[in-house]
């Protein structure tokens, strides 16, 4: 059922939000053990706000979001609910405000059902490296759901929710999205205030949405975008309507297809993703072969930048302010230290030593200039690409969910799968993908569009044109 | 042997925002530990900066009052360090484009010393030590008060320049509204980069940096310090440390501080929460519009144009305030020389005496006008003056009223003077002869005995100058 | 070339600590993933500049206050708190 359905039947009195509140709530008890998609359940205040957003529609008065049930990313911050970015660090942290996204949700009444599971402090791409365990793969519990938001894709994949929020750094409402035969949506970087997103890396973070179709992503961004004063780079063109495009005819659009990603990918995904484009050329859209020639450099440039940005502001975690504070320690420096040893997980280890080495004296000209160097490059090649086409339709992920255990151990592995995500992150653009093929272990293909800075419109609305041919397989909802 | 000192300067100023840099706590000193407290300047996980209007344009102000070029484009970068005293383990500053640079100030000698930069960061917290119990408590009120950095050239010679360029930045930093500039309360903080080479030579020795300066006088004795102790060591064929020395008033010397990291590595990058802020050019001219005048400038006004000494000028800028309420009075009556002295003199003493600032004093700039008023135009005499700017310091008042009540009114009659001084003359005969005769240091004392019975009213401009007449 | 010195370099200055057997490990890794990193070093630096967005000085925040956090809502995650204060181990 789509939100705008959803909507309807609230308003009309066939659904009460409390029933439907309670509904979710039980299938969150009944399958998420199998999953583990939720870290935090948040059963007496999902109640609470449902009684409180059936008051509103009773009165007559109801907003987009208002009773909706949604799982909210545990990076987001949340007040009076612990926040844990899935990591012993914040096992037990209590933030005493919320993010402006949160904010806004919570004056239209909306139902939080929990905080979901994720790599720890959304460093990742498998959602194993969770404190909390990983999640399993709704499909096929054998399979990773991707990552970082893992537990966003998974609530929606396996209906314990009605949508998500996530967040995406360089891939990570994409790619889970991809894995979980889902549709995940990366706004365009300043569309959503980052206010209360526990940063990973401030110039690629995005608060993002995971739902069951390109609509409901746009249905949902609707309530969260737009410029928030406690967030210097948010930003006013944001300006919602962002389903208004969805049905409209997209015949005369441009599809630009670069080749460079469809090299890395596998033989299955690359194909369904030329399927997909022969589909809008079936429409009349004109298919145009483009290229993205820094994309070889885009892995490098982008864990450089990440984990840099993280060092920094992963610092503030040191036992005393708040978070996991070591028993040990005789000074400072030995506080902070066995905090940090205890509290933090191996990648998120890996990561913090990555962003030193990128910054320290006698590297950073080679390593983190140079990184910022290529960032302005490949911004300048996507300017190249939307001189000719409308939409850039790339495959989300070079393979699909792969068996939990079998390469997330390998670090370097993991980051050369991010190649077909983390562009659009450089980049700052919005970028939304869905379902376009399945493979032959049975687990879905995912294939992106990415737009125009603030364009969110457009590749909403192509994706959806997409979603309506597709028949999508539904796991064991 | 002798060693030439070569000096620079690393001044952090506090500046006099509303609310802190990046966050809407107001900026205040001193209070409750943690009351100016929230989830920003904390660094609770998930916030973001937001940077202060007011900061940057006093930082421009700040340029402007030292000569620098305000520029067009400026950044922030985080500074990486761990310290329980700075909540994010970084601290937002500008490294790679400041928002001043290039600028200068001349001092003592007629010596111009160069600014290298002037760029905006934050001020970290504060740490109370408890040694029963062995651990330091962190408050975080002044967390994320706005601040900047001054930083010079390395051009100081002498301390007199050193002490003399401290002076003007406190001073122009006050007339310019930046910074109330206490260095008693850390507003005003002074780090001196001294070395020591051989005279003649144009190779510069290691540089130490000493902190902890808290009054224009320690920064002095600090560097006479720090000169012996790096003489000894050259003498003695050693070699200094490149080091940060903490200066102690008590035993009047330094000592090297435990450092605050092992690895000196403050990986700066840019600052990705606060986007780089770009000036137009009219919006600086905006800002420089602003500027008031500064007290070089007054120096100038006051030497040039009011033609005062240049010691009495210097005296009078000393203080923004008393400065204000001088040209506030002049602006009524310009009798510059003499309002200077009775502002020197009189009121300086009677400020000095109680301890009383000249803001919360009993007379207005308009009172003491008047008076110098009177005392030129000889409805009162000089002394007279004095007399009633005790009064109003004391009781407050209405210099007229004082004047009259006070028999201060000087009788400017000059024929009844003419009788009077007639009897005087008469009943000191003796005096007057001798006088005539040559005597003419007798002079002072036929003038007391006229003053006398001429009674307090009496004019003594009037009275020397019948009396001169009278004795030809 | 990445070494445990280098290592050991990068941990203090993470902040970080590693006994002897996961130095080795997270040299290992730190070594293969530099690998991958090096891969920037190709790019010419000619050929693109960095860059970022500016914001206008009359788009700042505006300079007035608001009131602050209660104190113990600033001190509720701590688990060290005295006289309104965050206790540290002392540091000299």
């Amino acid at each position: 059922m789509s939100l705008q359905e959803l909507r309807n039947r609230l308003d009309n009195r066939e659904i009460g939000a409390v029933e439907l509140a309670q509904d979710y709530l039980n299938k969150i008890k009944s399958r998420d053990g199998a999953v583990n998609s939720y870290i935090t359940v948040c059963e007496d205040l999902a109640l609470e706000q449902a009684r409180a957003a059936q008051a509103v529609i009773d009165a007559g008065s109801s907003k987009a979001m208002t009773g909706i049930p949604l799982s909210v990313k545990d990076n987001i911050c949340t007040n009076g609910v612990r926040t844990t970015c899935a990591s012993r660090m914040l096992e037990n942290f209590v933030p005493v405000y919320d993010a402006t996204a949160i904010e806004r949700l919570r004056a239209e009444n909306f139902v939080m059902l929990g905080k979901t599971n994720m790599d720890e402090f959304a460093m990742g791409g498998s959602s194993q490296t969770s404190y909390f365990g990983g999640v399993k793969n709704p499909y096929n519990t054998d399979r990773v759901t991707g990552g970082s938001s893992g537990g966003a894709a998974a609530s929606v994949a396996a209906g314990l929710c009605a949508a998500a929020l996530g967040s995406d750094t360089g891939g990570s409402v994409r790619q889970p999205s991809a894995f979980c035969g889902v549709t995940g949506l990366k706004p365009t970087y300043g569309a959503v205030s980052r206010w209360g997103l526990i940063a990973f890396a401030s110039s690629l973070d995005q608060i993002g949405v995971v739902a069951g179709s390109a609509f409901d992503t746009g249905y949902v961004l609707n309530s969260i975008c737009g410029y928030d004063e406690n967030d210097a780079t948010s930003s006013a063109k944001a300006q919602g309507g962002y389903t208004e495009l969805v049905g409209s005819d997209i015949s005369k659009l441009k599809i630009g297809v670069p080749k460079e990603f469809l090299d890395g990918s596998s033989g299955e995904v690359k194909a369904a993703v030329l399927k997909a484009a022969d589909f809008y050329k079936s429409l009349g859209c004109e298919i145009i072969e483009c290229s993205l020639p820094s994309l070889e450099y885009a892995v490098s440039a982008y864990y450089l930048i990440s984990s840099a940005e993280a060092a920094a502001n992963l610092s503030r975690f040191d036992g005393i302010k708040y978070g996991y504070r070591s028993g040990l320690g005789e000074s400072f420096n030995d506080l902070i230290k066995n905090s940090r040893r205890e509290g933090f997980g191996d990648e998120v280890k890996r990561r913090i030593m990555l962003g030193n080495y990128a910054l320290c004296s006698g590297y950073y000209d080679a390593y983190y200039n140079n990184a910022r160097r290529i960032r302005t490059q490949i911004r300048r090649e996507y300017c190249e690409i939307f001189k000719k086409c409308d939409v850039i339709l790339t495959p989300t992920a070079p393979t699909t969910a792969y068996k939990i255990g079998e390469q997330e151990n390998d670090p370097v592995k993991m980051y050369l799968a991010d190649i077909c995500t983390v562009t659009v992150n450089i980049a700052g653009l919005p970028a939304i993908s869905t379902t376009c093929g399945y493979g032959a272990d049975g687990m879905p293909i995912g294939m992106s569009l990415t737009g125009r800075a603030f364009d969110e419109k457009t590749i909403i609305a192509v994706c959806d044109r997409f979603e309506r041919e597709f028949d999508r397989k539904e796991c064991g909802k | 042997m002798r060693y030439q000192p070569v000096m620079g300067l690393e001044i952090h100023c506090e500046l006099l925002t509303n609310s802190k840099v990046f966050c809407t706590c107001r900026n205040e000193f001193g209070g409750g530990a943690n009351t100016r407290v929230c989830p920003r300047c904390s660094g609770m996980p998930g916030t973001l900066p937001l940077l202060n209007k007011g900061a940057v344009k006093l930082a421009a102000k700040a340029g402007f009052a030292t000569n620098c070029t305000v520029n067009n484009y400026s950044a922030f970068d985080r500074k990486n360090y761990f310290y329980p005293d700075l909540p994010k383990a970084y601290q937002i500053t500008q490294f790679e484009s400041p928002i001043c640079t290039d600028g200068y100030i001349d001092v003592v000698g007629g010596k111009r010393i160069r600014i290298n930069r002037i760029h905006i960061e934050e001020d970290a917290g504060k740490l109370v030590h408890d040694d029963y119990e062995g651990v330091s408590m962190a408050d975080y009120n002044r967390c994320g008060v706005p601040l900047i950095e001054i930083v010079t050239e390395p051009d100081f010679r002498t301390v007199e320049e050193v002490q003399d360029f401290v002076i003007q930045i406190g001073q122009r930093l006050k007339y310019a509204g930046v910074c109330d500039a206490r260095m008693e309360q850390g507003s005003l903080r002074v780090d001196v980069n001294i070395s020591i080479m051989p005279y003649g030579s144009d190779e510069f020795g290691t540089r130490a940096e000493i902190k902890n300066l808290n009054s224009v006088k320690s920064i002095g004795r600090a560097i006479e310090y720090e000169i012996q102790r790096q003489s000894e060591i050259l003498d003695k064929g050693g070699k200094v440390m490149q080091e940060t020395r903490r200066y102690n008033e008590n035993h009047d010397d330094t000592k090297a501080m435990r450092s605050k990291e092992e690895a000196h590595d403050y990986r700066y990058f840019p600052e990705p929460d606060i986007p780089p802020v770009q000036f137009t050019d009219d919006e600086i001219e905006a800002i420089r519009k602003e500027m008031p005048e500064l007290p070089h400038q007054r120096f100038e006004r006051y030497t040039a144009q009011y033609k005062l000494p240049e010691e009495d000028a210097r005296l009078i800028i000393a203080q923004k305030e008393f400065s204000d309420f001088y040209d506030e009075a002049v602006k009524i009556t310009p009798e510059y020389k003499l309002i200077a002295n009775l502002m020197l003199g009189e009121i300086s003493h009677l400020i000095n005496e109680t301890g009383a600032d000249i803001t919360e004093v009993k007379f207005s700039p308009a009172d003491i006008a008047k008076v110098a008023q009177m005392a030129a135009a000889d409805t009162v005499s000089k002394g007279s003056a004095k007399e009633i700017i005790t009064i109003l310091f004391n009781e407050g008042g209405n210099p007229e009223q004082i004047a009259h009540d006070k028999g201060f009114i000087m009788d400017n009659d000059a024929d009844g003077l003419d009788g009077i001084i007639d009897e005087v003359l008469k009943a000191n005969a003796d005096a007057v002869e001798k006088y005539k005769e040559g005597s003419t240091k007798l002079f002072g004392f036929i003038m007391g005995q006229a003053i006398k019975a001429c009674g307090k009213g009496a004019n003594p401009g009037l009275i020397k100058k019948t009396l001169t007449e009278k004795l030809k | 070339m990445f070494d445990e010195k280098l290592t050991a370099h990068l941990a203090e200055l993470s902040k970080l600590e590693f006994t002897p057997e996961e130095l080795s490990e997270m040299t290992k890794d730190m070594t293969d993933i530099i690998a991958l990193m090096d891969k920037v070093c190709d790019f010419d630096p000619a050929a693109a500049p960095y860059t970022l967005d500016s914001v206008d000085y009359e788009e700042l925040r505006k300079d007035t206050y608001k009131d602050s956090y209660p104190n113990e809502k600033i001190l509720e995650n701590a688990d060290n708190v005295k006289n309104n204060s965050f206790v540290v181990p002392k540091v000299v």
